[in-house]
């Protein structure tokens, strides 16, 4: 009766080499506006952006809201490789690495607090550390200080976007399928009893966060990049709470989940720019309909990998029903 | 002390401010042996599972484990080498399946790193090969095939007890500690848990300790009995001493013998 997942990968790769296919088409053909062309890298970069919060908000079930200090941290460390070492394009790989790294390490020191701090506290520490970040870039000359930094070489294009979309699709269901990514579901849960099943907690959150803070950094590698300079005013509430709003109404704990969060706030944000401060009206708002009537999100803890091995194991005509009238409560 | 105790509790005491949760407990467990703690509502009995397993560091005393003291050991490193226990109230991981359950309570004995799992190496596929193979056979053991992929919260009271215990199994514990495990159980449903206990034993060679309010499965699998009464070590012996034990009469049955 135990259908093994094999191929558990295609489920969400095969749709992200479908969507690649039909971008390369797009672009080459020049079949899309340039400003869509736009949203399409917006989107892109953000589903990054929230695969790396999902696994600390997520799959951990931390309340973290460190991403915006996070992204800061990629963003910035990527200009300035780029700007000083690594000029020439085809370096744009060491580039995001580089980016990616360093909020990783900064994601390190983050995860320590999570292990004796909880909720409420927890929040309050991961959002004050946001906020250091970003009033430290304000403050630091060497980087523009508030005016941020400008003439940033525009490397990033449609193929690097959903290049390191794929590649972040295959490290976190790598991650959640294997004993480190079932210890944060469990911690998620009830994290005495994972203790008391052997797990180690800290070892566990250790993880979640340098993954999610490296997946983080990528992606503000690749928005300056795209955008050609970037600036403190970036990484503040407004990135925050756009974060919330992305992992919220995609779902929680879902690689799917993360990218339709992305894509659906990334066009109704866009497609709403002239809305200007009503856009945090929107935003605000979004997030108190999501918590209301859709606590889940669309996709909370669901994968569309799911639905294609339901439809297998549908079609493979199972056996199990045999096995179900077994048990009375012995 | 005696040494060839697998367990040793030494003059334990636990206090939560003024509460005497234990107060100055000592016994020895042997290898193998079916070792029953009972005691009243509140006399300690649970905190004792709970200073064992590392949950609580004591106030003040020892506790041995293969003559080792284990008392500031963190209860992961704990539970990984050798201790595992059930929880009175059942505390599954109730939104995961069955299976995963079991595969969560792996944890420490799967050998791979960070890196095995990003490349997939041969190793992170062998292992995980394997501890599905593990759990499946243990969920087979305890009769829960049926319902490996079915989330653990959605299944009656029963199953979900032994889903516990299999779950504490497959962290592969040398002394397996278990909660009440027939609260809520009628007689005939205690004799099967009394046999599961003893083949769980036999099979995968534990020793068992068992806080229960159930005398029936206490006196029937014990082969020692530790009395607890407001924290306090009240008795200890074979269960026909502790049955005819006066002082151990007068704490569970102090009322019957005013009546009479
Ligand atoms: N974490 C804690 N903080 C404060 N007091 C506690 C704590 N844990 C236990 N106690 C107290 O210690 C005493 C013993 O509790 P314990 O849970 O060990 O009893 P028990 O023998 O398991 O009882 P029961 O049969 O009801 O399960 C109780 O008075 C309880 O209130
Ligand atoms: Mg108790």
């Amino acid at each position: 009766m135990i259908t093994k997942r094999k191929n558990h990968l295609l489920g969400d790769v095969i749709p992200v080499i479908i969507i690649a296919a039909i971008l390369i088409v797009l672009k080459e053909f020049k079949l899309i506006s340039t400003s869509r062309l736009l949203i399409l890298q917006y989107i892109g970069l953000y589903s990054i952006f929230v695969l790396g919060i999902n696994m600390v908000n997520g799959y951990l079930g931390i309340f973290s809201l460190a991403h915006a200090g996070f992204m800061a941290s990629g963003a910035y460390a990527a200009a300035i490789s780029s700007k000083y070492f690594f000029k020439e394009s085809w370096m744009f790989p060491l580039i995001l690495l580089f980016g990616g790294l360093i909020a990783m390490l900064i994601g390190l020191i983050m995860s320590i607090p999570s292990f004796k701090a909880k909720g409420d506290y927890l929040a309050i520490i991961t959002l004050g550390f946001s906020l250091i970040v970003q009033s430290f870039l304000q403050n630091w000359r060497f980087v523009g200080a508030s005016k941020g930094i400008n003439n940033v070489a525009k490397f990033t294009n449609i193929y690097w976007v959903y290049g390191c979309l794929l590649f972040a699709i295959i490290i976190v269901r790598k991650f959640i399928n294997s004993k480190y990514g079932r210890s944060l579901k469990a911690i998620r849960e009830d994290q005495v009893a994972s203790e008391l099943v052997s797990v180690d907690v800290k070892r566990a959150k250790t993880i979640a966060f340098a993954v999610s803070a490296f997946l983080i950094g990528i992606s503000g590698a690749l928005l300056v990049h795209l955008l050609g300079y970037t600036s403190p005013s970036a990484y503040g509430y407004t990135n925050i709470v756009d974060g919330l709003v992305m992992v919220y109404l995609g779902g929680m704990g879902s690689i799917t989940g993360s990218i339709v969060g992305a894509t659906l706030w990334q066009i109704l944000i866009q497609t709403l720019k002239n809305l200007g401060t009503w856009r945090w009206v929107v935003g605000g708002g979004l997030l108190c309909v999501i918590m209301i009537f859709l606590t889940n999100g669309i996709f909370g803890n669901k994968e569309l990998s799911d639905a294609i091995h339901a439809i297998r194991k549908y079609f493979s005509r199972s056996k199990t029903n045999k096995t179900i009238s077994e048990e009375t409560t012995k | 002390m005696n040494n060839e105790a697998i367990v040793s509790f030494k003059n334990v005491c636990m206090y939560f401010g003024g509460v005497k949760a234990i107060d100055d407990i000592s016994f020895d467990v042997d290898e193998g042996q079916v070792f029953g703690i009972i005691g009243p509502n509140g006399a300690g009995k649970t905190t004792i599972f709970n200073v064992l397993s590392g949950i609580y560091k004591p106030t003040s005393g020892d506790i041995y484990f293969h003559n080792r003291r284990i008392n500031n050991l963190p209860p992961n490193y704990i539970t990984g080498n050798g201790i595992t226990r059930t929880f009175q109230n059942i505390r599954l991981f109730e939104n995961q399946t069955v299976l995963d359950n079991l595969k969560i309570a792996h944890y420490s004995h799967i050998h791979y790193g960070i890196m095995d799992v990003i490349f997939t190496s041969n190793r992170f596929k062998k292992e995980e090969e394997r501890i599905e193979e593990e759990s499946l056979a243990i969920l087979d053991f305890m009769n829960l095939t049926a319902y490996a992929e079915q989330k653990a919260g959605a299944l009656p009271y029963g199953a979900q007890r032994r889903i516990e215990i299999a779950r504490a199994l497959s962290c592969k514990p040398e002394v397996l500690l278990l909660d009440e495990p027939a609260a809520g159980m009628n007689p005939v449903e205690i004799d099967e848990l009394n046999q599961l206990i003893l083949k769980i034993r036999n099979q995968f060679n534990l020793t068992v300790l068992v806080v229960e309010h159930q005398m029936r499965l206490v006196m029937e699998i014990c082969n020692e009995i530790l009395v607890t009464n407001f924290g306090r070590k009240l008795a200890i012996g074979k269960p026909n001493d502790i049955k005819n034990n006066p002082e151990v009469l007068e704490a569970y049955l102090g009322k019957v013998k005013s009546n009479e």
